[in-house]
């Protein structure tokens, strides 16, 4: 159990404990095939992003918590960017990270 | 280089999404496929130079920014369709998390780092479906013609529609990149890498001095206007080649890239064999 991944004890844990719903049904709600969970669970697969967002949303949870990145479940951690060609990186791009991060934040707040 | 599996995996991943939003025709709308998951789209500012693009998490929202300083669309299309393949192939987080809080690597497609190969890979087979584009392909004449064509029905750059025509044609054909004088690199098409005797031209390797290529390469302004030429040659003219076989060439100038894009369309070999391997291949 404890070699597994953060993901795959905070995912079974969150399902188990928190949520109480079997694999099959946290599938349905996340809209993910009925395998997927239990091959996250077992560490046998790795989550995208889309697939943290869809398990987060039906959990109650938070993305950064599921992936062991800040203990409290429904909190959030440090903003990431994600990019290529990191040494063409520009001020302005690191402009345009804090603009996308307020959109977001501001997006957020409205609930849309 | 990615193997096979791994290939089609992503190609795989893409098919579910196009499949989920029930994509069935083309150009492929990237933009769209973003919004439909709620994850901001934002041009950068086109006067900035830095990353061609970038993938944002805040919390539980994303957002993508893609650079407009190239003009091209096709460009800016595959940017934004790399960027959601960061989004969708799975693994991806634990590799960007693995890094601290951004991935770090270079661009292009000889960029050697897989996250960068797999979210190219799964940019092409996005915004090239594999049956979409068979299709579309099968309608076309082989070489440029094709090329072009197949760019302007998937909204492409003519640079990542060659390489995805290389991969998933059945005619003896090769796509050459260069930036100078010499090859930056080479697809080839399984049915050509099927050719007993030929062997891939490495990076570097000289352009043929009597080729449309390089006459193109050495007039001055060609490459940025966009020129295009063609000529007949030979396989040993571009290749480690055993046997000679007739080619034609077609070269257009890539314009601000200051590259050239050659298409080499090999006629009908006397001999073949069975060892292929199953997808283009870029020899350093």
């Amino acid at each position: 159990m404890t070699d597994k991944s953060q993901f795959a004890q905070r995912l079974r844990h969150a399902r188990e404990e928190m949520r109480q719903v079997t694999q099959g049904k946290l599938a349905e709600l996340a809209g993910l095939p009925a395998t997927a969970i239990s091959h996250f669970e077992a560490d046998a697969r790795k989550p995208s992003f889309d697939s943290l967002r869809r398990l987060a949303n039906a959990l109650n949870v938070t993305t950064d918590w599921l992936l062991g990145r800040t203990d409290e479940p429904s909190s959030s951690g440090v903003v990431s960017r994600f990019h290529r060609d990191l040494q063409n990186i520009s001020e302005s791009d690191l402009q345009t990270v804090e603009l996308l991060v307020k959109a977001l934040a501001d997006k957020n707040k409205s609930g849309s | 280089m990615l193997d096979e599996l791994k290939r089609q995996a992503i190609e795989k991943c893409a098919g579910t999404v196009l499949e989920d939003d029930q994509i069935i025709a083309l150009p492929v709308k990237p933009v769209e496929i973003a919004e439909r998951r709620g994850i901001l789209v934002e041009p950068k500012p086109s006067s900035a130079k830095g990353v061609s693009g970038m993938l944002v998490k805040a919390g539980d929202n994303f957002a993508i920014a893609y650079a407009t300083h190239i003009s091209s669309e096709g460009f800016r299309r595959f940017s934004v369709a790399h960027e959601l393949g960061h989004y969708f192939i799975p693994g991806h987080p634990e590799a960007i998390f693995a890094n601290g809080n951004q991935h770090v690597s270079h661009a292009g497609f000889v960029a050697g780092d897989p996250i960068e190969l797999e979210a190219d890979h799964f940019a092409a087979s996005l915004l090239m479906p594999r049956a979409l584009f068979v299709r579309a392909m099968d309608r076309r004449r082989d070489g440029m013609d094709a090329v072009q064509g197949l760019a302007e029905v998937c909204e492409t750059s003519l640079t990542a529609t060659a390489i995805r025509y290389a991969e998933l044609s059945s005619a003896r054909v090769a796509v050459v990149v260069s930036s100078s004088t010499t090859i930056d690199y080479c697809f080839m098409s399984k049915s050509l890498r099927t050719v007993k005797g030929i062997r891939w031209p490495r990076k570097g390797r000289p352009l043929p001095k009597l080729s449309a290529t390089l006459g193109l390469r050495k007039r001055p302004g060609a490459v940025d206007s966009r020129e295009a030429d063609s000529t007949d040659g030979d396989t040993t003219d571009w290749f480690d080649s055993d046997h000679e076989l007739s080619l034609s060439e077609e070269v257009i100038g890539l314009g601000e890239y200051g590259r050239t894009l050659t298409v080499l369309t090999v006629d009908e070999p006397d001999d073949d064999d069975d060892d292929a391997e199953q997808s283009p291949q870029f020899l350093r």
